[in-house]
């Protein structure tokens, strides 16, 4: 029996997850979830997880748990054949650790109340303050990636995973320019071609959809 | 030589690190670094921390490390004896990870939102409606977390009660925990209060109530 993930498909945090079941070679019990209806703060959900957040998984034994990151750091713990995507060594996983947060705290933050104002507020532009927080997360990025080929080191790690699938959405907010985000841009078509993130195109083109048919500039 | 902790005491991150190397018995070096003269900005600062935030660990032998959740992770693997602020038992440690993402991407989330344009840009002078309401569903969700336990991820203190601790304690100063709705949440708090290593929070929320007295005017 493989494990249950609630999610919805255009969700960055969703995709992260799958990208990662994908790059470990473990399939998923796939549950989508209708926000609209509101299936996400029904009871039995809720009694899931009180957060009603997405992804929640439940593994096969029925231990519960959510947010994306906290979900990939125990799948590759439990699942995966090696630690390269998360490495036992110290130093290396304090890094991961650090763009993991960064992810939460900062890219996906600032994010998620602009794609909020647009999906159910009606927002159809974007303020040049928002812009520019956006362009800050793509001019912290640039700096994470001085050095280094892959976001934590030379090697892919969950930390690529959560923030491919976060700036990817971004993207769509605010286009990376390339000129200015040269190492950021080069990432993004590295990360592109590799075959566990071919999972992303479908969720982020739904995304992409939902945010191109409300901005109007 | 101890490490070096670049900190500034009102901050929640900074305080969730200090009572964390108190619980370990590790002596830090402080440096305080006041983000709120821009001394983050400085080309010396930025170079250790291109995300230039509080806190900033340099570790004896150079390793440098932000994040106060990945900080903290890191101090309890290299310094601690035993593995209880962090345990090492898979689902148990997912569940202190799912309890730092919570803390960075909503509770201190909303704190830094609310008081950025107090603190830093002098553009505000109080706490709106919905921020209130705001700071009531993170209540409630620390409510649910503790339900059946006696700490926010089990029934032993971790790092994500110091997390969580920090950055409630300063949410408390703008709306207060009704002890009356949040019963476990008041019980979890005045818990804390008992614990040695509070005293550190105590000392940098003080501070905090200055500094934001100082700003209300």
């Amino acid at each position: 029996m493989a494990p249950t993930l609630y999610m919805i498909a255009p969700s960055p945090a969703v995709r992260a997850v799958q990208i990662t079941a994908s790059a470990i070679g473990l399939e998923l019990n796939l549950k989508e979830l209708d926000f609209m209806k509101g299936e996400h703060m029904q009871p039995e959900y809720l009694k899931l997880n009180p957060q009603h957040t997405v992804p929640t998984l439940v593994d096969e034994d029925g231990f519960t748990l959510w947010d994306s990151h906290a979900i990939n750091v125990y799948l590759v713990s439990k699942y995966a054949k090696n630690d390269n995507l998360y490495p036992k060594d110290l130093k290396k996983r304090a890094l991961v650790d650090q763009r993991l947060h960064f992810d939460t705290g900062v890219a996906f933050a600032r994010g998620l109340p602009i794609v909020g104002a647009i999906l159910r507020a009606g927002k159809t532009s974007l303020e040049d303050s928002e812009k520019e927080s956006i362009n800050q997360v793509y001019g912290f990025l640039e700096a994470f990636l001085d050095g280094k080929q892959y976001m934590a080191g030379d090697s892919v790690t969950i930390a690529d995973y959560s923030l491919f699938a976060t700036i990817t959405g971004s993207n769509a907010l605010v286009a990376i320019d390339a000129q200015k985000y040269p190492r950021l841009t080069k990432w993004l078509k590295t990360i592109e071609t590799r075959p566990e993130a071919e999972v992303n195109k479908k969720g982020l083109a739904i995304f992409e959809n939902m945010i191109k048919s409300k901005l109007t500039s | 030589m101890a490490p070096t902790l670049y900190m500034l005491w009102p901050s929640p991150p900074a305080r969730a690190v200090l009572m964390t190397a108190k619980s370990l018995n590790l002596d830090l070096d402080l440096k305080e670094v006041d983000t709120t003269k821009g001394e983050n900005k400085t080309p010396e600062f930025i170079k250790i921390n291109p995300q230039h935030t509080v806190p900033t660990l340099v570790d004896e032998d150079g390793f440098i490390l932000w994040d106060s959740h990945a900080i903290m992770t890191y101090l309890v693997s290299k310094y601690s004896k035993d593995d209880s602020l962090y345990p090492k038992d898979l689902k148990k440690r997912a569940l202190v990870d799912q309890r730092l993402h919570f803390d960075n991407g909503v509770a201190f989330a909303l704190t830094l939102k609310i008081l950025r344009p107090i603190i830093y840009h002098g553009v505000k002078k109080g706490v709106g409606q919905e921020e209130k309401d705001a700071i009531e569903e993170v209540y409630a969700f620390v409510e649910a977390f503790l339900e059946g336990r006696q700490w926010i991820a089990g029934d032993s203190v971790t790092v994500a009660d110091y997390s969580l601790i920090s950055t409630i304690t300063t949410l408390n100063v703008l709306v207060k925990v009704d002890a009356s709705k949040y019963s476990r949440v008041a019980a979890w708090l005045q818990r804390a209060e008992t614990l040695p290593e509070y005293e550190l929070n105590k000392k940098g929320l003080d501070l905090f109530v200055a500094l934001l007295k100082s700003r209300l005017g």
